[in-house]
């Protein structure tokens, strides 16, 4: 018998991803932070400036329940070599 | 018919079935299989392109197009009747003011809940009476599947990955009810929300699962069991307002309206008094505090409530309107609370049914 499929096929990335920093040291580092947990975040780039010296770069969605909008996207990945995103709960 | 699905061809039916766990493409349920010949007959019936698309389901962003929803909802147990009121479903469940992208990846356990108002609910024989939440009915669970099968396969909701729902609850297979239109002295929910009365509608909503409230007796005494379990600590309304949904049973309808209460009434009522003072809410700890703050800083935690005094008196939702009562279930003692996600989303939308021409 013939059945059909439910889903897409997997979809594949035209924007070559950013390469892998090799060490955190002294490396700049975008948080956004998802706006639930700012104490969090505040001691994440602590961490990270008194362990690996890391240049921090701090931005706040403008809501926790909804998708960064472009712009801020754009704006982390200028000039990080990383990011960590989706900081909440 | 033009489909551009991939066709898997296998010669047995054991195998075909299996083959939907082994790629992740069911909920934990087996389907029934997606043949061109019940796919098609979906399609036919609601006479749309195939390929026209409502639109990418988040989080992965899958598009909804005809096809796909056919195939999901002839996975789900829907017949071609039932297939327009997917289709409306799912126009709703996209409109941004849902915000199905939260929903579908929350640590909170709300659902996505299907509501159908007019005579199609009765046509089709989805139940609105007896048992509304539970199982029985072809119509409810064959509905409430589909949509949560394309949430599935197109959004890629799924509990190992995107899907981060801390406890979730069974409304995640299926979560559709009808609302009761005949034994209901109140206008119904879909001609509240400025649908002409006699039309076909589906309004969706993101809540927990039903909370059992014993209700019976008086206006007053149901009231006051009403606003008790509507304002519980646990509740996010409590400390993030938002939206929430009272379920009254028939009974508790008509003896409301046989003392003159109007829905409104109610309504207006259950906002008032369903209150905690602030110092309450703060007793529940700075995790509570922090989601306020930043529901006030979004703007959607109006400045008239003083959160500075412990004094001040909250309520669950910012404005009477949030509070959402339906008329659904046996004539009985008991009615039900199903509190929404809070100020970020899940809020009710309504569509109207497009019925085939």
């Amino acid at each position: 018998m013939e059945i059909l499929s439910p889903v897409w096929p997997a979809a594949t990335s035209d924007r070559p991803s950013k390469s892998r920093p090799r060490t955190l040291q002294g490396a700049t580092i975008a948080l956004v932070d998802d706006n639930l947990d700012i104490p969090f975040t505040t001691h994440l780039e602590a961490l990270l400036a008194e362990r690996f010296g890391a240049k921090v770069r701090r931005f706040v969605k403008p809501s926790g329940t909804a998708p960064s909008p472009p712009h801020l996207i754009e704006a982390a990945r200028e000039g990080a070599a990383g990011a960590v995103v989706g900081i909440g709960l | 018919m033009n489909l551009v699905s991939e066709r898997i061809t296998v010669d047995d039916y054991e195998d075909a079935v299996e083959l939907f766990f082994e790629r992740r493409w069911t909920d934990g349920l087996p389907v029934v299989l997606p043949t061109r010949r019940r796919v098609e007959a979906m399609i036919g019936h609601v006479g749309r392109d195939p390929q026209e698309s409502l639109g990418a389901i988040p989080p992965r962003g899958g598009e909804a197009t005809i096809e796909k929803l056919a195939i999901n909802a002839v996975m789900g147990g829907a017949r071609p009747e039932h297939f327009p009121v997917v289709l409306a479903a799912m126009e709703a469940l996209l409109d941004p003011a849902h915000n199905l992208n939260g929903v579908s990846q929350t640590t909170h356990m709300c659902v996505s809940l299907v509501i159908v108002n007019g005579p199609i609910a009765r046509e089709l024989e989805f139940n609105s009476r007896d048992g509304v939440f539970g199982n029985g009915y072809r119509a409810n669970a064959a509905v409430g599947r589909a949509v949560r099968l394309a949430l599935w396969n197109l959004g890629g909701a799924v509990p190992w990955d995107t899907d981060k729902s801390t406890l979730s609850h069974p409304a995640e297979y299926a979560f559709c009810i009808a609302e009761e239109e005949v034994d209901n002295p109140w206008p119904p929910l879909h001609v509240e929300r400025g649908y002409p009365a006699g039309s076909d509608a589906v309004t969706v909503f993101a809540c927990e699962g039903p909370h059992s409230v014993f209700c019976y007796g008086t206006p007053e005494e149901m009231l006051h069991v009403l606003v008790d379990s509507l304002g519980s600590l646990g509740n996010n309304n409590v400390h993030v307002l938002g939206q929430t949904l009272v379920t009254l049973n028939p009974l508790n309808a008509e003896e409301f309206a046989r003392r003159g209460w109007s829905k409104q009434d109610v309504r207006a009522y259950l906002w008032e008094h369903t209150r905690r003072t602030l110092a309450d809410v703060r007793a529940c700890g700075a995790v509570h505090e922090q989601f306020r703050k930043m529901e006030r800083d979004a703007g959607r935690y109006p400045h008239r409530y003083d959160l500075d005094n412990p004094t001040t008196r909250l309520p669950v939702t910012a404005r009477p309107e949030d509070i959402h009562i339906i008329v659904a279930g046996g004539r009985s003692y008991f009615a039900a609370v199903l509190p929404g996600w809070g100020g970020f989303g899940g809020f009710a939308v309504t569509r109207p049914i497009r019925r085939p021409r």
